[in-house]
């Protein structure tokens, strides 16, 4: 080989190769997010000729900076709550038998995979003043009156923490199942107590998947408005609401654009900020298919600690699947109203289910929209993460910053700018573009959970297989895709979810003939409590058990994914 | 599997279509639930059996959509449907067309339901609902009582959106009907009214945002009033929750049917506005949902018991209070802004 052969193959993959495989991403997000966003942010300068005036209708009245700190407030601590419950959670999943971890991923992934909408009114029936745990409370003697759970403060951090607290757990399993066994048996051996295990190794070695997980929560709040809105009270107000009310309702598109312009000036500054503090990369270096030479908790019983923390796993895995669980008694009653436990029961919901195409319906239409939305989102996120980690740190932070947009800007924003963009091509209405337009909320997923499983994937591998005389296909069919394989399957999992639950892009983007399942779902609970939804949500379920089972009861794959 | 889902969906999806129109079509779109099948029973159904022409239903028509549609040259819908709030802030935006009276005559309707860019399709009232079982021996009857926690105790819920709330405080703190929107248009009126829905907060414990949730909430007990709508009500009551209304006051809207601006088939929806406006179509819709006719004729044609359960007729009418769409059309946003403020302090 002479020396300029040897150089031209090292250039590429220096500079074009990052570039070529990070620009299809960069290309889509750039048609289909910046610029119908960009066009809608325009609007808060007027509508016709430049205004400041409703940034200073944003200074002038009160309510829209409570409202910010509203928000801000109900983010941050739902990020909390979320870590402190996702750690008994996590030491769990990574301290048990594969077999039995397997049954408990299920009980993770359920909540996951049930509809936010049918989750939160099943919340409802539990924390009402009637409801499940008040009639316990106070049969039990433990309280006098029924306490307020619900449509107040207490409602909305419930709410949020159940939906989004998988996305801290399954970072920090990952993180956990890193831990190499030799570290905590060497400490113990040096005489470490389990006070000094947890603040010296654990939590310091978790710590990047809490800062990833953590991070995905923080944003993913920040625009949330569907659970505040129906757990929540007025005092819970978030930005996003306003923001929908002010498109949907009020027409009134230039406070909305307003208002989503400071929320992501602020949020991009806090973004900014914990780059600074922690570095971007943090964000990326939680989990990875890194094999510790022995797992943690894979040697020796457990200690008195480490039961306590095995049990308060089990309690927060219980909390999160009993509203999947009241579904299906639901489903039975013969009531019109959600009412629990049913005063008689009845299968008519169901034979309303199946009689009436309309659900069925929407449920192909789900499905031809995921079909789109899942495998593009994977491709393209999946070929950006191996684009920007071979790129210069320079570049890096700007795109991990562009790339994780999509996850910060209001749904409903991108739902109206998407709606105007496409229009003229007559291709709305369709459940093919609907899962084009998922795809931008999808593909930042995939981008984060593959840039994390890359932090763990030592490079020199690659070389290696290469110089070993290896194609690239092979390397990568060998080498690099079983590195990154828990990232892609995480990664597809939250997009499958994002497409699958969707209910903002759907309300714009589909008409009555491309209407899925969460769109006939809302169209169910906004209006009229339509119990059919409960019979649709306990399908759901049972299909999801059935396949989630079988694929984990099955898979002779051992991966850690 | 995939080819049995396949099979099930293709199969469904047969179903569902419509016989290959060949006559006119028009495509109409509303609210969903028990509203739209109403519609469909008492109107969509005998208009195409009567006119040939085929309707195609569609939902949510949200004004944010509207106005995208009209915006982009894309219009999907030919006629849609809306309250008080959809109709001025369409106006406002110009997403409706004018109906003029050659198009369609608009005579026999209430006078204060009238407008140049919709036609009244049917009234609904904000009532008070209450809990049976919390006031066996009656319950509150006006918007005083509602307010009174002394003589009527017990958790309330309310509309989080001003609209009605701010009447209803007003006729509570003794205000004329005739003055409530004159007092209203001063900073003082304004204040009063916020100030006695800010004085009953400690009372409510939910603000609601769907008018599902007064009812699921007086019938799980989570309160023992509510403000709400009362064919939602109505329909409480008649799936049996302990739940009645109060008819002594109440505030009407108006419910309307607009042709959306540059609809494709504007002949066919102006036929159909024509047909649900007729006091025989109009007594018609009053069976399927506890909604009223805008038209004086249409009550006649509407035995006693179904009557007693609507707001339209003429008793009712007399303690009732219009609600005043100009005026919200001008100070939706700053009353929605001092309103959701009021709620958070």
């Amino acid at each position: 080989m002479s020396a300029k052969a040897g150089i031209a193959p090292q250039w590429q993959r220096r500079e074009l190769l990052p570039v070529a495989l990070a620009s299809p991403l960069l290309l889509f997000l750039l048609a289909f997010f910046i610029w119908p966003v960009v066009q809608l942010l325009g609007l808060s300068f007027g509508e016709s000729g430049f205004t400041l005036e409703n940034y200073t209708r944003l200074a002038q009245v009160p309510l829209y900076r409570r409202v910010f700190a509203n928000t801000f407030f109900i983010s941050a601590t739902t990020t909390v709550l979320c870590i402190f419950f996702s750690y008994p959670v996590a030491y769990l999943l990574a301290t048990v038998s594969d077999r039995t971890r397997k049954i408990l991923f299920v009980m993770v992934l359920l909540p996951f995979w049930t509809s936010a909408l049918v989750r939160t009114a099943a919340w409802i029936v539990i924390l009402q003043r009637n409801g499940i745990l008040n009639s316990f409370l106070t049969s039990s003697g433990i309280i006098e009156q029924p306490l307020p759970f619900v449509y107040n403060l207490s409602g909305v951090l419930i709410g949020m923490t159940h939906v989004l607290m998988p996305f801290v757990v399954l970072p920090l399993y990952a993180a956990f199942r890193n831990i190499d066994n030799s570290l905590i048996l060497a400490a113990s051996g040096l005489g470490a107590n389990n006070r000094a295990l947890a603040s010296r190794i654990v939590l310091p070695l978790t710590a990047s998947g809490v800062i990833a997980g953590g991070t995905i929560v923080f944003m993913n709040a920040l625009g949330y408005y569907i659970t505040p809105a129906l757990m929540g009270g007025p005092g819970q107000t978030m930005v996003s609401m306003l923001i929908a009310q002010n498109i949907n309702t009020n027409l009134n598109w230039g406070i909305a654009a307003a208002l989503s312009v400071v929320l992501l000036v602020l949020t991009l500054g806090i973004f900014v900020a914990f780059q600074r503090a922690f570095g971007m990369d943090r964000l990326f270096s939680a989990g990875g298919g890194r094999g510790a030479s022995q797992s943690f908790g894979g040697a020796g019983g457990r200690s008195f600690g480490g039961w306590v923390a095995a049990l308060c796993g089990v309690l927060v895995l219980l909390v999160m699947i009993a509203p999947i669980v009241i579904v299906f008694p639901m489903s039975l009653s013969s009531s019109p109203f959600l009412k629990f436990p049913p005063d008689s029961y009845s299968i008519r919901w169901f034979q309303n289910l199946l009689s009436d195409p309309k659900w069925i319906k929407s449920i192909w239409n789900s499905a031809k929209a995921a079909s789109i939305a899942v495998p593009l989102s994977v491709v393209l996120g999946t070929a950006a993460a191996l684009g920007v980690s071979r790129t210069r740190q320079r570049f890096r932070v700007w795109l991990d910053t562009l790339f994780v947009m999509p996850m910060v800007v209001p749904i409903i924003l991108l739902a109206v700018g998407l709606y105007y963009v496409l229009a003229p091509f007559k291709v709305l209405g369709n459940p093919y573009t609907l899962g084009l337009a998922q795809s931008v909320l999808g593909a930042p997923y995939v981008f984060l959970t593959v840039r994390a499983a890359l932090k763990g994937f030592d490079p020199s591998l690659e070389l290696a297989a290469l110089n070993l005389g290896a194609s690239w296909l092979t390397m990568f069919r060998r080498v690099l895709l079983p590195a990154i394989a828990p990232g892609i399957i995480a990664g597809s999992i939250f997009a499958f979810i994002q497409s699958f639950d969707d209910v903002v892009l759907a309300l714009f983007l589909t008409n009555v003939r491309s209407r899925t399942l969460p769109r006939a779902m809302y169209e169910g609970l906004a209006h009229e409590i339509d119990p059919t939804i409960n019979a649709a949500s306990a399908l759901i379920i049972l299909l999801t058990i059935v396949v989630l089972l079988i694929n984990l009861l099955l898979s002779r794959r051992t991966t850690n994914a | 599997m995939k080819n049995l889902l396949r099979t099930i969906a293709a199969t469904a999806v047969l179903a569902a279509m419509p016989l290959a129109a060949s006559a006119e079509e028009m495509v109409f779109a509303s609210w969903g639930g028990a509203y739209q099948d109403a519609i469909r029973k008492a109107w969509i159904e005998p208009f195409t059996a009567a006119t040939g022409v085929e309707v195609i239903e569609d939902t949510e028509p949200e004004v944010a959509r509207i106005r995208g549609m009209v915006d982009t040259g894309n219009v999907e819908w030919d006629v849609v449907t809306g309250g008080n709030a959809t109709l001025s802030d369409g106006m406002a935006h110009g997403l409706f067309e004018k109906i003029t009276p050659e198009m369609v005559n608009q005579e026999g309707v209430i006078r204060e339901a009238r407008s140049d860019y919709g036609v009244p399709s049917e009234i609904f009232s904000t009532v008070i609902g209450y809990s049976t079982e919390a006031f066996p021996n009656g319950g509150p009857k006006t918007f005083a009582d509602f307010w009174d926690v002394e003589k009527f105790p017990g958790k309330r819920a309310m509309p989080d959106k001003p609209s009605t709330v701010l009447e209803a405080a007003l006729l509570a703190d003794g205000v004329a009907p005739a003055d409530v929107y004159k007092t209203l248009d001063t900073e003082e009126g304004m204040k009063r009214a916020l100030d006695k829905i800010s004085a009953l907060k400690p009372s409510i414990s939910i603000w609601w945002n769907s008018g599902a949730q007064p009812v699921q909430a007086i019938g799980s007990g989570e309160v023992v009033m509510a403000l709400g709508w009362n064919g939602r009500f109505q329909a409480g009551v008649d799936e049996g929750l302990p739940l009645a209304m109060s008819w002594d006051q109440s505030i009407a809207q108006v419910g309307y049917f607009m042709i959306v601006k540059g609809a494709p088939n504007k002949d066919a929806a102006v036929k159909f506005l024509n047909f649900i406006i007729d006091a025989k179509n109009q007594a018609e819709f009053s069976k399927y949902v506890a909604y009223g006719p805008v038209t004086e004729a249409a009550l006649p044609l509407i035995d006693d018991e179904r009557k007693a359960r609507l707001p339209s007729t003429t008793e009712r009418l007399a303690n009732t209070l219009f609600l005043d769409i100009p005026w919200w059309g001008k100070n939706a946003v700053s009353a929605g802004e001092a309103y959701t403020m009021m709620m958070q302090q």
